[in-house]
């Protein structure tokens, strides 16, 4: 209706539309060029230290290899003074844990090398300790075929732009120190993006649809078409560019590596040379071309030599990425294009604008959940599908995913107990465990917490009972303290020395128990803790029915000759169930998710035994860190108690409909 | 004694069981009292002898200690960091109740007199959000609060996790109760030139009074006696909020029992005061719809 008040020109729509999409996809796809290139840059410069480094520790080694103090020490000197762009290089061994060498201009008189570490030098030593532990690891990965994980070169870009390398020293095999390497910052080669390709990707399709509009006039399906096609061409031309200059990066790297690795080549040659050592075995600089696991990254062939057909393998994969990128964003452009060109971008800003008042009455407490609910749980889910833990959570997510290998651990292992010579043994951390511990638990909770708040209600409820409201605030106490207090209190009261639970038992003579140390006994603690502070809801629910039940109900069947059990059979229970059934349905829900009880009172004792569902999931994030682990098992809660929610609305309808 | 008619039981046997359920339900309430005041650090409340008689053994029953002393409690405000941590946990909740009060008021008004396209997906959005304990949620939202936000072991992140946990509930009680207010009087109001925010401050939420007491008692209790986001989120021993700190007394090896109880004493008596006067808001306004714990 309110969209006939106004005719909209369909010509203008999508002309906004388009201008709209294009202003989105060209945008994205340029800043992904963008990033590529300065990821192209960043790269190079990195590779380029790293071979330096490589050539640095190749002379070093083989500096050591003849006579270790003096050598070197030349080596390092002439090393410095021939690499301008090396701002200091460090040489320590192990042995003594000396600084054998250093061009470090802090290394002089006094301080010159070779001295003994001073104490403040003690991360140089450490870092050399970790290289070596890595080196040692690595060492293991691949006899036993491994994945290699260890770093075995440390590389760190500092503030200024310049790099902080370590790289292990080995002779024979075994890593006798640390060369550690800075440079000077190089200067940003990153020219700043063009505008010009931006204006011109987006300028001239909006003007080519505008003569294209004059041309067809108020006709939908033709102008969606041709909005849509000039979109398509404006993405590709982007993309081609893209692809382009990620190709033409990609070969630029290939040769300024092949080019730098020769010219190192060239120098340590020359060094050795000078040294009066010999060049055998030959130098291999392609071989210094590594990633920080020191594993060749097979670009160079071992002379030196660009291998172009791994560099076109390199190209290929690049475009395939890039273009991939450039789909998605494609589709989304494409999704923008049409939400604005057929009116629903219209209409959404015509329903904010007609309900403006009511929006901004809700968009603060909503934008709120948002932030710190819906985005978490979003963000929780994605989480569950990696194994994310306290180690990697740097990297990103993408790098981390594993799938549905989480929840397959969790709900696939079934080896809830296994026979032994000494009878059953339980697996306490297996799911299913938990998951029928939780169910015990909730169900002995409920069970009691109804039947003590009953009892007690109908007590209460008696006709001229004295000291009646004494005894309901005395026995609502409990829901009124905090739940953490009363879970501490009842920790404290069975306590194994000192608690009143224990004194009791002796004095009817018994030993006193550690109750936390058994299943069992820890389980009726954790049930006397939860019955004592969840009864007086029930009391209250029950209550609050029995009172609302008319007196002349009972005077009528009291007349018809009904006994006090066929009186409580057909008017007290039926009037309760109102209440007691929304009652039941909160109390199952708390009762599954008593944190508090169960993690301050038993804390999961003895191994696990008594953990519940939630103190699990905590559990395994907070004191085992796996992170993706503890997201799939909370997203299995999340399940469980979404389906309990769809029941729990069917049985309410269900006795709505009866009542 | 009175005289009962046909059919009615005698009361003595109600009054024994019930003084009896009163007498478990009160004790832990007195042995806490009584460690309290004890002076001592050691949940016991009196010494046993090594030959302990029967006597002795009825002696540490009792709620009663051997000593009675307010070290514990000058202790808890000299020696330990407890008035800090009374500091934080009032700061935290006040700010949770106005932040809480005034968004769940103004989103639950618009739900409560306005029809607008995704209305209903907001308010059943409010509703499943109640369902899942906040628990659940830990490791994103300990991701997003330390790692992203940088808001770790601070009032504001605590405050913003507290106050989206209470927002749904809050919203459902006060829109019940704005849709009780007759819509007359905001017509009558529009009539004579009021704007669409004056009708809201000056007309429905002062009419509301209830509900926004009972909303924002609802809020301060949460801030106030929440533990496991507090001690997730809050690292450094002067951010405890006061749950966390009580914890600390006596979690792990630590074994300070009397600081502890003192502390619970000084925590739960005005949330308990508070709780007796208000309960029957409360009960209404839980079984009102409300699921979460």
């Amino acid at each position: 209706m309110r969209a006939r008040t106004r005719p909209l020109s369909h010509r203008r729509r999508f002309a906004a539309g388009l201008a709209v999409a294009l202003l989105a996809g060209v945008g994205l796809c340029l800043a992904l060029v963008a990033a590529t290139r300065e990821e192209a840059l960043a790269e190079r410069a990195e590779r380029k230290a790293v071979i330096t480094l490589r050539a640095l520790a190749e002379l070093v080694e083989r500096a050591a290899g003849g006579e270790p103090g003096e050598a070197v020490r030349r080596a390092v000197a002439r090393f410095a003074a021939t690499h301008p762009e090396v701002r200091s290089v460090r040489v320590v061994t192990f042995e003594g844990i000396r600084l054998e060498a250093s061009s470090d201009p802090a290394d002089r008189g006094a301080r010159a090398a070779p001295r003994r570490l001073e104490r403040d030098e003690k991360p140089l030593y450490d870092l050399g300790q970790k290289l070596r532990a890595a080196v040692a690891e690595n060492r293991e990965s691949t006899a036993a075929a491994e994945a290699i994980l260890g770093e075995e070169i440390a590389l760190e870009r500092r503030p200024d732009g310049g790099f902080a390398l370590a790289a292990p020293v080995e002779r024979g095999g075994e890593v006798l120190g640390l060369v550690q390497m800075r440079t000077e910052p190089a200067p940003q080669g990153a020219a700043a993006p063009s505008w010009l390709p931006f204006l011109a990707a987006w300028l001239a399709p909006v003007l080519v649809f505008a003569l294209l509009a004059l041309a067809l006039g108020e006709r939908r399906a033709p102008l969606a078409a041709a909005a849509a096609a000039l979109l398509a061409v404006a993405l590709g031309a982007v993309a081609w560019l893209g692809l382009r200059v990620a190709a033409e990066e990609r070969r630029e790297t290939g040769r300024q590596l092949a080019a730098h690795a020769a010219a190192e080549a060239a120098a340590t040659r020359q060094l050795l040379a000078e040294l009066g050592l010999p060049e055998a075995p030959p130098l291999a600089p392609g071989r210094w071309d590594v990633d920080v696991q020191r594993r060749p990254r097979q670009l160079l062939a071992a002379a030196g030599t660009l291998d172009e057909g791994r560099l076109g393998e390199l190209v290929r994969r690049d475009a395939s990425r890039l273009t991939r990128a450039v789909a998605w964003i494609a589709a989304a452009a494409l999704a923008l294009l049409a939400f604005v060109g057929f009116g629903g971008a219209a209409r959404v800003g015509r329903d904010l604008v007609a309900h403006r008042a009511a929006y901004v009455y809700t968009v603060p407490a909503l934008l709120a959940m948002l932030l710190l609910v819906f985005f978490p749980f979003l963000y929780g889910l994605v989480l569950s599908f990696t194994n994310a833990n306290i180690y990697n959570s740097n990297k990103p997510l993408a790098e981390l995913w594993v799938g549905l290998a989480n929840f397959g651990d969790i709900l696939a292992d079934w080896r809830v107990f296994e026979r032994t010579a000494e009878g059953l043994v339980f697996d306490y951390q297996n799911f299913y465990w938990t998951l029928g511990f939780t169910t015990v638990w909730t169900v002995s909770n409920v069970l009691i917490g109804v039947s003590i708040g009953l009892a007690l209600a109908l007590a209460l409820n008696t006709r001229g009972l004295r000291l009646r409201p004494l005894y309901r605030v005395l026995l609502i106490l409990p829901w009124a303290m905090p739940n953490y207090i009363s879970a501490l209190i009842f920790r404290g009261m069975f306590h194994q020395q000192f608690g009143v639970v224990n004194q009791l038992r002796q004095l009817f003579g018994a030993a006193p128990l550690a109750w936390f140390d058994s299943p069992l006994t820890s389980f009726l603690a954790l049930l006397t803790t939860n019955g004592w502070l969840s009864f007086p809801f029930m009391m209250v629910v029950s209550l609050g029915a029995l009172q609302s039940i008319p007196a002349d109900l009972y005077e009528a069947a009291r007349v018809d000759g009904a006994t006090r059990w066929q009186q409580f059979r057909s008017i007290t229970l039926p009037s309760l169930r109102p209440a007691l059934v929304p009652a039941v349905i909160l109390s199952v829900i708390w009762t599954f998710n008593q944190f508090n009880v169960v993690y301050l009172v038993s804390a999961g004792e003895p191994a696990g035994a008594t953990e519940i569902l939630i103190t699990q999931a905590f559990k395994i994030a907070f004191e085992q860190y796996r992170y993706g682990y503890a997201a799939a098992y909370s997203m299995l809660i999340f399940l469980i108690l979404l389906a309990y929610g769809i029941w729990q609305n069917r049985v309410t309808k269900a006795t709505e409909a009866i009542a | 004694m009175t005289r009962r008619g046909p059919g009615e039981v005698a009361h003595w046997p109600l009054h024994l069981f019930v003084g009896a359920m009163v007498l478990l339900t009160v004790y832990p309430i007195l042995w806490v009292a009584a460690v309290a005041i004890s002076g001592g650090q050691t949940p016991a409340l009196a010494d046993v002898p090594q030959d302990a008689t029967a006597a002795d053994r009825v002696r540490t029953l009792l709620p009663w200690p051997e000593t009675v002393s307010g070290a514990n409690f000058r202790a808890l405000f000299t020696d330990q960091p407890f008035a800090r941590w009374v500091l934080n946990s009032t700061i935290v909740a006040a700010a949770t109740t106005l932040l809480g009060v005034f968004l769940a008021s103004t989103a639950a008004y618009a739900f409560s007199r306005f029809r607008f396209p995704g209305r209903r997906a907001g308010l059943m959005s409010f509703l499943v959000a109640q369902m899942f304990p906040g628990t659940l949620m830990l490791i994103p939202l300990y991701i997003i609060i330390v790692q992203m936000l940088g808001l770790g072991s601070s009032w504001l992140g605590l405050v913003l996790v507290y106050t989206t946990t209470a927002i749904p509930l809050c919203v459902w009680m006060m829109k019940g109760y704005f849709d009780t207010i007759p819509k007359e009087l905001e017509e009558s109001a529009l009539i004579d030139g009021a704007s669409q925010a004056t009708i809201f401050f000056r007309i429905v939420l002062p009419l509301a009074k209830p509900a926004v007491a009972v909303t924002a008692l609802f809020s301060f209790m949460t801030g106030w006696t929440e533990f496991i986001q507090a001690a997730t989120f809050m690292n450094k021993e002067e951010m405890y909020t006061i749950p966390v700190g009580l914890r600390f007394f006596v979690g792990g090896f630590s074994q300070q029992w009397g600081y502890f109880a003192a502390g619970s004493i000084v925590a739960a008596l005005p949330v308990v005061v508070l709780f007796l006067f208000l309960q029957k808001f409360l009960v209404s306004g839980l079984t009102a719809g409300a699921v979460k714990g």
